[in-house]
């Protein structure tokens, strides 16, 4: 247990050490700590109106201006991070309890059941995400659940095509062989042997998504089909702020800026962890191809 | 290869056919059903049939479905509920523009993405290949709806230079005004696939770099300009017509975003407009048709890769 946890905060020690993902995980920790704490840390409020001064420009008492009711646009933004993070990871856990499952039982069990699955998974990925989410939007209702679901849904095939590739060649492994052999029955060897050992793709994936995923909430609030108001929502805000170009032309900086950084340092933290679990993928097969021959 | 073509569209048979049967489902799953969902609230009874019968609600399901496939098949699509026009017809004279916007951004994407991904192949490694990495990491990740935003602050509010709002004017009518118009718009989605496209030109060019041709070109005393140009670029290219032809199957309906920052009249704008009146046959009829020919023109891609790389088997 102590080894596993000690290879857990290796991995996460050599992804800090590439100073951009450093960057980027200070950024994020920083947003989620203000996004969820803000009610204690903060004397700010993202709801209060001020019909006295609407649309102002960035001042003393409101750093970034603010709306057209008069709220703070940088409580607004701070707020604005609870709806992007918590819609994000919803939807990753949706994606992956559907995605990660129809990946083990395809790549498993192949033959129609390997067949059925995948063409599901291929209606998934017949339109732009974006499309596919609107169209569900379009059944469902504009509400925060349908956004949350919409956007979970779009994350399914790439979770089950990772997790399948990763079962179809974990399969002819010695080791999962052995548990076949040993008479350990399909379940156990799916949730016992090949999901253990695949967590590294799987988990680049989660990151990678998390960054998809706020991106697509946002872009459907912008297109107002998302989070409806008034949840401060990034995408709601640029959307409002565009119809202030001229009044307001510092609106849509803020929101722009803060949904910007957050996806960036995703990516970056995404691409760090690949190639530094790429690393150890290697290493791993190294060891094994050792053993064998020892 | 007529082979390979015929058994890659027999593929597409089952997805489409799923697809279309989700699609058509949409107006059922609809919470209180596709009548009250056209009628309203306060509707009489005599309404209630009335759409009922036009709608064919009637009759049993696989009927309704079955009727609906073949006509969609033949091209009819329904009416819209609030233009009370055909649904195809809506739907095509909004397609040149989504079209022209599409070739436009591609056409930035290329004109960014290529040299971008030429030098730093050239020199992996060094702080030019790193600042321009970075660049296209920041392409791939500012959500083109704020670039739009910002290119729309630039260039219309601050400088005045262009349009806010873009109209959709036909590039052969009036090339000027059709630049002006098209201009944002084409930069914002150009500048997004450019960083798609340098990232998956580098990784291939690099990738060629280091085959043993390029030793034998450059050994034999070849001018390095006709190694890269005359040798390496042409291998490169290959795998990279894929993802201009996928990021262009896009286009046909990603450009929902682009469109509406600049309010740009295409097919992205008429399916939002759809939605958010509640033209159910309208929404379907979009989506139908934005998914066939970005399923086709997936196909299409795969086909001309296994045209122009003979080296592909047609599996």
């Amino acid at each position: 247990m102590t080894g596993g946890l000690r290879r857990k905060l290796d991995v996460g020690r050599r992804v800090v050490a590439h100073a951009g993902a450093a960057l980027s995980a200070a950024f994020l920790t920083t947003t989620i700590v203000l996004a969820f704490l803000a009610p204690w840390l903060l004397p700010i409020d993202p709801i209060a109106q001020d019909l006295a001064a609407t649309l102002e420009r960035p001042s003393r008492e409101y750093w970034f201006g603010t709306d057209e009711l008069g709220r703070d646009i940088l409580a607004r933004v701070i707020y604005g991070a609870r709806t992007s993070l918590l819609t994000a990871g919803g939807a990753v856990i949706i994606a992956a309890m559907i995605g990660i499952p129809i990946g083990l039982v395809g790549g498993f069990f192949g033959g129609w059941r390997d067949a059925v699955l995948m063409r599901m998974v291929d209606v998934l990925l017949a339109l732009p995400s974006i499309l596919f989410a609107m169209a569900l939007i379009a059944v469902l209702g504009r509400s925060q659940a349908a956004a949350l679901i919409a956007v979970g849904i779009t994350g399914v095939p790439s979770f089950a095509r990772i997790t399948r590739a990763q079962v179809l060649s974990l399969r002819k492994r010695d080791f999962v062989t052995a548990v076949e052999a040993l008479g350990g029955s399909s379940t156990y060897s799916m949730f016992r042997t090949v999901l253990p050992n695949s967590w590294s793709p799987i988990l680049v994936q989660v990151v990678i998504l998390s960054s998809v995923a706020i991106l697509l909430e946002a872009a459907l609030a912008f297109l107002g089909v998302g989070i409806p108001p008034p949840t401060p929502s990034w995408g709601e805000m640029l959307r409002t702020g565009k119809s202030f170009l001229y009044e307001a032309p510092t609106y849509a900086v803020l929101p722009g800026i803060a949904l910007t950084l957050t996806i960036l340092s995703l990516d970056t933290l995404g691409r760090t962890l690949a190639s530094v679990l790429e690393d150890r993928r290697e290493i791993g097969a190294d060891t094994i191809a050792q053993r064998g021959s020892a | 290869m007529i082979g390979y073509i015929v058994r890659r569209l027999l593929q597409l048979l089952p997805v489409l056919l799923l697809a279309s049967i989700g699609i058509w489902s949409m107006i059922y799953a609809v919470p209180g059903g596709p009548v009250a969902t056209i009628v309203g609230e306060n509707a009489t009874p005599e309404q209630i049939r009335d759409v009922t019968e036009r709608l064919g609600l009637d009759r049993p399901v696989l009927v309704q479905y079955w009727s609906w496939l073949t006509r969609a098949i033949a091209g009819d699509l329904g009416s819209s509920l609030h233009a009370r026009e055909p649904v195809l017809y809506l739907i095509m004279q909004r397609v040149p523009a989504t079209l022209q916007l599409g070739f436009a951004a591609t056409l930035v994407g290329l004109l960014l993405g290529i040299p971008v991904a030429v030098a730093s192949a050239l020199a992996p490694g060094s702080w030019l290949d790193r600042v321009l990495s970075g660049w296209s990491a920041l392409a791939l990740g500012v959500p083109t709806f704020w670039l739009g935003i910002l290119m729309i602050l630039l260039f219309a509010v601050e400088l005045r230079w262009l349009p806010s709002a873009s109209a959709f004017v036909p590039f052969f009518e009036s090339p000027w005004q059709a630049f002006r118009n098209t201009l944002m718009p084409a930069l914002t989605l150009g500048t997004y696939v450019s960083g798609i496209f340098a990232r998956f030109l580098r990784a291939s060019l690099l990738s060629e770099l280091r085959a043993d041709y390029v030793r034998t070109a450059r050994s034999k005393g070849l001018p390095e300009r006709d190694v890269i140009g005359r040798h390496v670029m042409r291998n490169a290219l290959l795998p990279f017509v894929t993802i201009v032809g996928l990021s262009m199957a896009a286009f046909i309906g990603g450009t929902v975003v682009t469109e509406a920052v600049f309010t740009y009249p295409g097919l992205g704008r008429l399916l939002i407009q759809a939605i958010s009146s509640r033209d159910y046959p309208l929404i379907q009829g979009c989506i139908l048709f934005i998914l066939i020919i970005y399923v086709m023109i997936n196909v299409l891609v795969d086909v001309l890769y296994a045209y122009i790389d003979p080296r592909i088997e047609y599996g």
